[in-house]
């Protein structure tokens, strides 16, 4: 970030406005999201776009749990070892935080050029905290199983989740600058 | 909302990395009360999911049974013993966005505590509804689409895609996003009036 950036609060526009860019953003917000999960539910994108990716995903993870010394074998989108098996599927793939990110990015009111280098580092940020996710979630299973059902859902998915909201949030209020700036 | 009177912002950390501190700080405290509160809110959920339900079916058949502290059951008693407990499920699971919620509403800067417990209360109260909904389509979709043949004789095509979209829709995009939706409710017009802009100072032509 520049240091020519200095606090501007947003006064170009009325109460009124405000109101209404709110309103626009929640209403796309839930669009785009409705959208967005609609079409991943669709079989063909799911086959052609999802399962792919979902696959490249677990290729990474088994990759980076060989670096670990995990003696992993890839099969698919699920990654075995003589301890312990993971599936990786929907909902462990990082896709819900990006859609959500993603949504959230383009309803809020911004330069594209902005959002283009938010969307891009949004989902490289995402998708390395995933990674994270399914090493530490399979090293969990191997070693700690007790704990796999709430690190699984609660905790690492809140994580996820978390490292989205706050990434737009960080995106929002310091590279999505208005498009016109107060004099 | 007079910024100044409250806690003016410290000299040059902004307010998104004092919300972003905060949230983290938050997750803490939160996690742990939401961990205490747990068993009691799955009791609840559970009790106003099925009386939902019940609304929906004439004789009432639905009965959400507990497992243990994190788990229940989907049990029909219109359905041979042996066969009544259809599905198994985590209902943990649906209201763990609570974690991201108080620690969003909690942790906003330059708002007095009154009105950052009051918009927490709205946001919790509203997700609690959402919470029933959800478990409420979660038990539809169970019944429409994975009792095989029963599912089949007794959901239309159109029932059985209304019910597994709006299971997909509500249990894994509004669910987790729902946080961030109530958040941006109450205070994405704050956040627009914190936005950084670029310096008022000559020769840019952004200004």
């Amino acid at each position: 970030m520049s240091r020519r950036q200095e606090h501007a609060p947003d006064r170009a526009t009325f109460p009124g406005q405000r109101r209404r860019r709110e309103a626009t953003f929640l209403a796309l917000f839930v669009l785009l999201l409705a959208g967005g999960f609609t079409l991943i539910s669709l079989h063909w994108v799911n086959g052609h776009v999802v399962e792919p990716f979902t696959a490249g995903i677990a290729q990474v993870s088994g990759a980076a749990l060989d670096l670990l010394g995990q003696d992993v074998r890839m099969q698919g989108t699920i990654i075995r070892s003589p301890r312990f098996a993971v599936n990786i599927r929907n909902g462990c793939n990082g896709v819900e935080a990006m859609l959500i990110f993603l949504a959230a990015v383009l309803a809020f009111p911004a330069p594209w050029r902005s959002r283009l280098v938010g969307l891009a580092l949004g989902i490289l940020v995402i998708q390395a905290v995933n990674l994270v996710r399914v090493v530490a979630l399979f090293l969990t299973g191997a070693y700690f199983p007790r704990f796999f059902d709430s690190s699984h859902t609660v905790i690492w998915q809140t994580i996820v989740i978390l490292s989205g909201v706050l990434l737009w949030i960080f995106w929002a209020t310091r590279f999505a600058r208005p498009a016109e700036p107060a004099v | 909302m007079p910024r100044s009177k409250t806690s003016p912002p410290p000299a040059r950390r902004s307010w998104a990395a004092l919300l972003i501190r905060n949230v983290l700080l938050w997750l803490i405290p939160v996690g742990l009360l939401w961990g205490l509160l747990t068993p009691a809110y799955n009791r609840f959920l559970l009790g106003s999911a099925e009386n939902l339900l019940h609304l929906t079916e004439s004789p009432d058949v639905t009965d959400l049974p507990r497992l243990d502290r994190h788990r229940a059951y989907v049990q029909r008693r219109d359905f041979p013993p042996a066969k009544s407990l259809v599905r198994q499920f985590r209902v943990t699971d649906v209201h763990f966005h609570f974690l991201l919620l108080g620690a969003l509403f909690l942790a906003v800067p330059g708002i007095p505590w009154r009105q950052r417990l009051e918009n927490l209360g709205w946001a919790v109260l509203i997700t609690i509804f959402f919470d029933i909904f959800l478990l409420f389509f979660f038990v539809k979709s169970v019944y429409a689409i994975q009792l095989g043949d029963w599912s089949l004789s007794h959901y239309g095509p159109f029932a059985r895609n209304a019910y597994g979209l709006a299971r997909h829709l509500l249990d894994l995009p509004f669910k987790l996003a729902l946080p961030l939706l109530l958040w941006a409710g109450f205070y994405l017009e704050r956040m627009l009036g914190e936005r950084v802009a670029p310096r008022a100072s000559g020769g840019g032509g952004s200004t």
